[in-house]
């Protein structure tokens, strides 16, 4: 069951306190009124029958006739309330009666009385007067006055009491009505507002914890990465390390081919010359046989087996100079071969010059890279214990949000209109935060 | 081996060729000799020697078949170029000779000069001919020409070619003088 609201508790106080004063007031006034009454009624039925008592005194003491006691009562009779008169005498005969209505019987009271009497019997006001006359006592003037004035008047003040009551009560209630309305509106008011910053104050705080949750795995990703890419900066250094090695050892091994191509070149020089040299023995052996076989030929006959051997001769200077020539074209491909080793190998040196170079550059930009990966690895813990520290915060904020929702809830209870709680029931955002704060709950009754 | 060697026989020139019958024409031994793509064929007798070719030295003012002159164990021979005195003619030399070029020096007499030679074959035996085939236009020179190995083959008459070369020089040989 829900409580109550403010402004309900005070109207339901204030009409409250003004239907206990009313009634108060009332009850009061009519009792007030009725013993006023009351007592207007006896004092005035004692003073009359006290002027009755005197009046009526001579008759009796005369014991004149009734007549003239009778005109004694002319002055009173008419009298509204008075109901009946009746002298006793002494010996508690009844001297005179008079009545104005007719009254049951045993309804009066006839009694002689040594002093004045006031007794109320019902709706009747009975008064025994005692007569006397010169400082004899004659008898009792007993008389009964009806209520019925009384009770008439005392209803109409009731009517206009309660009516005036109720005007009271009706203006106290609007009078409650508006005054709660006075109180309430700004505290609903500023429960609505309390609430919507306290909803706006979650909402930022929930989007700020997220944000800060989606900080915190970017930079767990992002460690992630720079581990990797750490890992991958350490096998290129050791890869760049083996690739330098190598290509050391390649500008090495290529400057030893060239050295050796060259003295390949250098020897082959060398056998060129040599070649050269048997070239020219051998033209000159070729001139020589055929200068030979030329005098053979000179000397006739006689010449002619000189002539057969200078032509051996030339045919042997010529193979040679063949051979030579032979030799001499495949020293030209070796030579152009060598060339083409020389130059590949001086390429191939200087693309290993550049592979080193490259290698050196490559382990230092990776050592580089790899000094920046670990800053930025130390950057994304801190960074990653800052967004801790400010989720931490957002999480605190969270719950202080969701404190002032509660205690919106709470306002708005007080105030009664529950305008706030169906909005935190529309905003599933004003829930318990996540971290599972149950004391910061909402209570719902 | 030139190319040229290769086609007309692929050797040197067979010394022990067959002469000629005794009572057939005279044989002869010719020397086979290249200039530039043509052959030509001097008598063994008129040639003095075959020498490598030195260093010539020009002659100023001498006519364009004169090529200078050369030192030969201590002479002075002139170097003639038969191009020059042929008209060059497919005379041009070829790269592939086997061997240096060289001079062949003959002698008419008192009068020695020196042939170019971009080649020397051999020596060949070669029988007269009774009836020399030589083209009409062909210089006083040249003999004949005859078919050798599926080459054509210029037989030069030396005291001829002396004369010649002495008589373009502006110069007088004995074989010039001897010549009818």
């Amino acid at each position: 069951m829900r409580a109550l609201g403010l402004r309900t508790k005070l109207v339901v106080t204030f009409t409250g306190l003004f239907l206990v004063f009313t009634l108060v007031f009332a009850w009061y006034l009519i009792h007030r009124q009725g013993t006023i009454a009351s007592q207007a009624l006896e004092t005035r039925a004692k003073g009359l029958s006290g002027i009755l008592a005197k009046l009526i005194a001579p008759a009796v003491d005369l014991d004149l006739d009734k007549s003239q006691a009778e005109n004694s009562l002319a002055a009173i009779k008419g009298h509204k309330d008075l109901l009946y008169v009746v002298v006793l005498k002494a010996d508690g005969t009844v001297y005179l009666r008079h009545s104005e209505a007719r009254l049951p019987p045993g309804s009066e009271l006839l009694e002689n009385s040594d002093t004045t009497r006031v007794e109320e019997r019902g709706q009747l006001v009975h008064v025994l007067e005692p007569i006397r006359s010169n400082g004899k006592d004659l008898g009792t003037l007993a008389a009964g006055f009806s209520r019925q004035s009384i009770d008439q008047e005392i209803q109409t003040s009731t009517r206009t009491v309660v009516l005036f009551s109720s005007v009271i009560l009706l203006v106290g209630f609007l009078a409650a009505w508006v005054v709660s309305g006075t109180i309430a509106r700004p505290m609903l008011e500023m429960a609505t507002q309390l609430t919507r910053l306290s909803q706006e104050l979650a909402g930022l705080a929930r989007t700020q914890e997220s944000a800060s949750s989606l900080q915190v795995s970017a930079i767990e990703e992002t460690r992630g990465t720079m581990e990797v890419m750490l890992a991958s900066a350490q096998q290129i250094a050791e890869s760049s390390s083996v690739v330098l090695g190598n290509a050391e050892r390649t500008v090495t091994g290529n400057r030893d081919v060239a050295h050796r191509v060259e003295e390949l070149n250098s020897h082959a020089e060398r056998v060129a010359e040599i070649l050269a040299v048997i070239m020219q023995v051998a033209d000159r052996t070729d001139l020589l046989a055929l200068n030979a076989a030329l005098e053979g030929t000179k000397a006739g006959e006689a010449g002619r087996g000189f002539t057969l051997v200078a032509a051996e001769m030339r045919r042997l200077a010529e193979s040679v100079m063949e051979s030579v020539a032979g030799i001499r074209r495949l020293m030209t491909d070796m030579r152009s071969a060598s060339h083409s080793a020389v130059a590949a190998g001086q390429e191939g040196i200087a693309l290993s010059e550049e592979t080193t170079r490259s290698a050196r550059d490559i382990a230092q930009v990776t050592q580089q890279q790899r000094k920046a990966t670990e800053q930025v690895g130390r950057s994304m813990d801190n960074m990653a214990a800052t967004v801790t520290q400010a989720t931490a915060s957002t999480r605190q904020t969270a719950a202080t949000a969701h404190d002032l929702v509660n205690a919106a809830l709470r306002l708005d209870r007080l105030v009664g209109t529950s305008s706030v709680v169906a909005q935190t029931q529309r905003a599933p955002a004003l829930a318990a935060p996540e971290d599972g704060g149950g004391a910061h709950e909402p209570r719902t009754e | 081996m030139s190319e040229e060697d290769q086609a007309h026989g692929g050797g040197k020139a067979d010394p022990v060729e067959p002469p000629a019958s005794p009572g057939g024409p005279v044989a002869v031994s010719l020397m086979l000799l290249r200039l530039g793509q043509r052959w030509f064929a001097m008598d063994a007798r008129a040639i003095e020697e075959v020498a490598l070719r030195g260093p010539v030295t020009r002659v100023p003012m001498a006519p364009s078949h004169i090529l200078g002159v050369t030192s030969l164990r201590g002479r002075l021979v002139t170097v003639v170029g038969l191009e020059q005195m042929l008209g060059g003619a497919g005379m041009l030399p070829v790269d592939n000779s086997a061997t240096l070029p060289r001079l062949v020096v003959v002698r008419d007499g008192d009068f020695e000069m020196a042939v170019v030679a971009h080649g020397i074959h051999g020596l060949i035996e070669r029988a007269a001919s009774a009836a020399p085939v030589r083209p009409a236009d062909a210089p006083d020179f040249v003999r004949e020409e005859f078919d050798w190995q599926g080459g054509r083959v210029s037989l030069l008459d030396t005291s001829r070619l002396v004369a010649a070369a002495a008589r373009l020089a502006g110069m007088t040989s004995a074989a010039e003088d001897a010549i009818p």
